[in-house]
């Protein structure tokens, strides 16, 4: 075998501008390779951890596996891995079936949440580690780690042990591992959930800026929405084993398909109403509490009842009656900043949650306060 | 090329499944399955099968309990363990309390104060006895001096010294059995009951000695099957009145009386201990018998355990309240120093018990006097000289050290390897396997010689180096497999992952990454396997032969014959081998420590 596919930094063919059909204009060039789950199924004794996943990923594209614990997230990235082996299915990468080839042939790079870095070597021997696994010979070895530390800015740890650095470093070294044999996929299983907020920000951020660099394709796992929104090119939603969704950040959060993702991927208020015409795309919708509303549907839904989602963000508030306004008495009022958190009660007795900015002619609403509220076709999503 | 090689073995699966079953870890247990099976199994088998092979099956056994020398030595043996095994319970539970509570160099002091003698060749602390309690011993002295006594008295060879002997031998296996229940326990339990508004006492009664229940049973219980199958330190210590059942089987095995009758002898002795841990063993799961805990979650166990659980401790809960709750205003009344002040008290006792001979064995193995005597006249070393000058003890030494040698490389090449396939496979029946691998701890090792004896009569191997190696490794191979099951699995899988992501082969994650990881348990694994054998004494008293003498055969002769000072020269230098191994694994015992605290 001469030198690794994985350090070959780029393939010509694949430069150049193109769109993927997840409709990103890719203007970089790639090494990353595409990666193809078919029929995916991964059993313990009746529990289906993962029951029947198929999902395409383009190369080079940043890809997210987001779902709450038990959902089946991890074990898919660990059947990817080739840390357990699937009950059927299989897994491509380029279009070559790989779940029968063992963990250490497949050539990719991971990031672990507890970091996994190896106690018993030292910062740049542990990001050698992954070159001297491939028989990568000294000189290129020594270049590639100073290289790899001189972009995550660890040059001056080399010769640190692991267990001398905080956390923040530690998940640094441990994303220079996964990336210093320029892999063509990276995983990454939860890789910030050790970290406090703001290093978390910081090192988001950081990995963005790394894919963008690197091209690689990388799979990553979080149950974080606020991360997964942030980070990624496309993001699969999971849920009881099952792809659930899988989208542009955008359409995820604008446009769920369901009750699950609209109440998973941000705060969100699901309103029951009757839906009392139709006009084009157009209908008009009535709530328990008798709040009349036009929303846009792309379903043929047109007759019955539907739920409705309106983010909190999109709900106006004032504390005077306005046109086509319904009024809410409120329960609670959280000052967060930039941001008022209201929960009210509608008429009928649901629940609303409001986010409004802050004004500063007006006082924080408080408990028992009548307030009122309105939102317009644009602000609501039929589901389905 | 990579992207080339990944595709090759994707459309194989016949063979892709054969040389899985082949990677299969399971695969490991067999050379210790094989080996145990040979040199353990078969041969206890055999003992059976001797045992019964009179007239009728029974025929040999009812001679056993006909004889009422037998009887009333089984009995006697009974009572003996029994008393050594309360003893220790009583004496041990405020040590533990000790070891836990005290802090720093004080703990660190303390812990090795116990775990030291437990280490110690259980011939020499019985030697150290006979030294401490003779005619010229200390005691004697002391006792004169302060005028008790007007001249020196024989105070060895009763059921006292007995006792006391074997309480002293089998105490530290209790403190360190209840001590690994109290380190388990959450320190916050005891805190909270403090803040609840329990008293010092009441928070003992009502939480520590529920919680570490367990603990004391699995205690109480390795010290009496211990206590019935000791050979060494009755025999020693104990008068004509004092003989205890195992000391039976090799009167007769040196008389070799008629076939049969010894087997049955060994079979009941056998008998009553598997009982006793098979008891024990459904109440408080065969874990106790490692000091480990369960390697698989067995959970229709865990249900009905539970609702016993609650039946048993109301009940509990009614007596300690009947009985508890008048004791402890009783005792409330008592300054709330009382209960520290036992504590401190019973647990120094324990530690000069344990302590105090060998202290005394080291003073007079420096001594210059021609016979045994303390304090020694004056200092020389005489004995020195003769130990290592005399080449009987030297040919001894090296004999020793050989087989332990020998002992140690084919216990950890086993057992390292069981150790493994028992960690990392997914066969059925983990538990009855890790009991199997286990399982020559807790047989009298009396029991084991007598088996074993006949399979090297038949193999010709008796007085061969080799295997005497071989039978002191059915000992220490379950040593190795604890320690090194323990630590194997407190490897991080997640770095064994991360290595073979990145490109390593499972042969070189185990060398880079699991091997570093298990160093220290595998060097404390050796150390333990090879001090074993080096201090093996039951065993090698059946399989050796005039030619190969070990060192505790040595020991062992001499100390039946002529009590003399190059007896203490030869304790000295084990105390100062096990003195020097466990500062080897010292490391090893503190991150263990920390992990079962976890």
């Amino acid at each position: 075998m001469g030198e690794p596919a994985a350090l070959r930094t780029t393939r010509s063919g694949d430069v150049g501008a193109r769109t993927s059909p997840s409709g990103l204009p890719r203007e970089r060039g790639t090494i990353g390779s595409s990666i193809a789950v078919r029929d995916a199924v991964k059993r313990y004794g009746s529990f289906h951890a993962v029951d029947r996943i198929s999902i395409d990923i383009e190369p080079g594209e940043f890809i997210t596996l987001l779902g709450p614990s038990g959902s089946g997230k991890t074990t898919l990235l660990n059947l990817v891995a080739g840390f357990q082996s699937l009950d059927s299915g299989e897994i491509l990468v380029d279009g070559k079936p790989v779940h029968n080839v063992p963990t250490h042939k497949r050539g990719f790079g991971m990031v672990f949440q507890s970091y996994a870095l190896f106690p018993n070597m030292t910062v740049s021997q542990n990001v050698a580690f992954p070159l001297r696994m491939a028989g990568v010979d000294r000189a290129t070895t020594d270049r590639r780690v100073a290289e790899t530390l001189e972009i995550m800015r660890l040059t001056e740890h080399a010769t640190k042990s692991p267990s001398q650095m905080s956390g923040g470093q530690q998940q640094r070294v441990a994303i220079a591992r996964a990336i210093v044999r320029r892999p063509r996929v990276v995983l990454m299983d939860e890789p910030l959930s050790a970290l406090d907020r703001r290093l978390r920000e910081s090192i988001q951020i950081e990995i963005r800026d790394l894919h963008r660099t690197i091209g690689s394709t990388i799979l990553f796992v979080t149950h974080d929405q606020g991360e997964a929104l942030t980070m990624s090119d496309r993001i699969a939603v999971l849920n009881a084993g099952k792809i659930v969704q899988i989208g542009r950040p955008l359409d995820i959060y604008r446009h769920p398909t369901d009750r699950f993702v609209a109440s998973f991927v941000g705060e969100s208020n699901l309103i029951e109403a009757e839906i009392l015409q139709k006009r084009g795309s157009t209908l008009t919708m009535k709530n328990r509490a008798g709040y009349v509303f036009s929303a846009e549907s792309r379903d043929t839904i047109d007759v019955g009842r539907a739920t409705v989602l309106v983010r909190p963000e999109r709900i106006a508030v004032s504390n005077e009656p306005t046109a086509n306004s319904t009024p809410v008495s409120v329960t609670s009022a959280i000052f967060l900043g930039e941001i008022l958190r209201i929960e009210a009660h509608m008429e009928g007795g649901e629940p609303l949650l409001i986010r409004c900015t802050d004004m500063a002619d007006r006082p924080l609403p408080s408990v028992g306060d009548r307030l009122h509220v309105s939102w317009g076709a644009a602000d609501c999503w039929v589901l389905a | 090329m990579s992207s080339a090689s990944i595709g090759v073995q994707a459309d194989r699966p016949a063979e892709l499944d054969l040389v899985r079953r082949l990677k299969d870890p399971a695969l490991l247990l067999l050379p210790a399955l094989a080996f145990l099976a040979f040199i353990y199994l078969l041969p206890l088998v055999d003992l059976i099968r001797i045992s019964v092979s009179g007239p009728s099956w029974s025929s040999y056994f009812a001679r056993v309990f006909a004889i009422p020398l037998y009887w009333d030595s089984l009995v006697r043996t009974m009572q003996i363990s029994v008393t050594v095994a309360g003893l220790c319970l009583l004496f041990g539970y405020p040590t533990a309390l000790l070891i836990h509570r005290s802090r720093g160099i004080a703990q660190v002091l303390i812990a090795t104060a116990i775990v030291l003698p437990y280490f110690i060749a259980i011939l020499i602390r019985t030697y150290a006895w006979m030294v401490l309690l003779g005619r010229n011993g200390p005691v004697n002295k002391l006792l004169v001096s302060i005028g008790i006594l007007s001249e020196p008295v024989q105070l060895l060879f009763n059921r006292g010294t007995v006792l006391l002997g074997m309480t002293a031998v089998l105490l530290p296996l209790m403190v360190l059995t209840i001590y690994s229940s109290v380190a388990r326990l959450d320190q916050s339990l005891t805190r909270a009951a403090l803040a609840s508004g329990a008293g010092p006492l009441a928070a003992f009664w009502r939480v520590l000695l529920p919680l570490t229940l367990p603990g004391m049973g699995a205690g109480f219980l390795l010290v009496f099957v211990a206590a019935i199958g000791f050979f060494i330190t009755p025999t020693l210590l104990g008068g004509p009145g004092d003989q205890m059942f195992a000391m039976h089987i090799t009167q007769q095995a040196d008389s070799v009386t008629s076939e049969g009758f010894l087997q049955a002898l060994g079979v009941v002795l056998l008998t009553i201990t598997l009982a006793v841990v098979a008891v024990a063993g459904r109440f408080l799961g065969f874990e106790f018998i490692w000091g480990g805990r369960k390697l698989t979650a067995a959970v229709p166990r865990a249900i009905d355990g539970h609702t016993g659980d609650v039946g048993r401790r109301s009940f509990g809960a009614s007596v300690a309240d009947f009985i508890g709750w008048p004791l402890l205003r009783l005792f409330g009344r008592l300054p709330a120093s009382c209960g520290t002040w036992t504590v401190r008290l019973m647990g120094g006792l324990v530690i000069a018990i344990l302590i105090l001979p060998i202290i005394v064995v080291m003073i007079i193995s420096f001594s210059s006097a021609s016979y045994l005597t303390f304090p020694p006249p004056g200092f020389s070393l005489r004995w020195y000289e003769q130990f290592f000058s005399d080449s009987n003890w030297m040919r001894a030494f090296w004999t020793s050290l050989v087989v332990a040698a020998m002992s140690a490389a084919i216990a950890i090449a086993l057992g390292a390897s069981a150790a493994l396939g028992i960690v990392r496979s997914n066969i059925r029946g983990k538990s009855a396997i890790m009991l199997l691998l286990v399982s020559p701890i807790i047989v009298p090792p009396v029991v084991l010689g007598l088996s074993l004896y006949s399979l090297f009569l038949r193999f010709d191997l008796v007085g061969s180096v080799f295997g005497l190696a071989a039978a002191h490794a059915i000992g220490g191979l379950p040593l190795v497999v604890v320690i090194l099951s323990a630590s194997l699995q407190g490897v991080d899988s997640r770095l064994e992952q991360a290595a073979a992501v990145h490109g390593a082969s499972s042969l070189t994650v185990f060398r880079l990454v699991t091997l570093p990881a298990i160093m220290l348990g595998l060097a404390a694994a050796t150390f333990f396997a090879f001090l074993h054998s080096f201090d093996e004494l039951v065993l090698t008293l059946f399989l050796s032969s005039a030619e190969l003498k070990t060192l505790p055969l040595m020991l062992w002769g001499d100390v039946n014959y002529r009590l003399n000072p190059v007896l203490a020269v030869v304790s000295t230098l084990e105390v100062l081998l096990v003195v020097a191994g466990l500062a080897l694994a010292r490391p090893v015992l503190a991150t263990s420590r920390k992990a079962t605290s976890q």
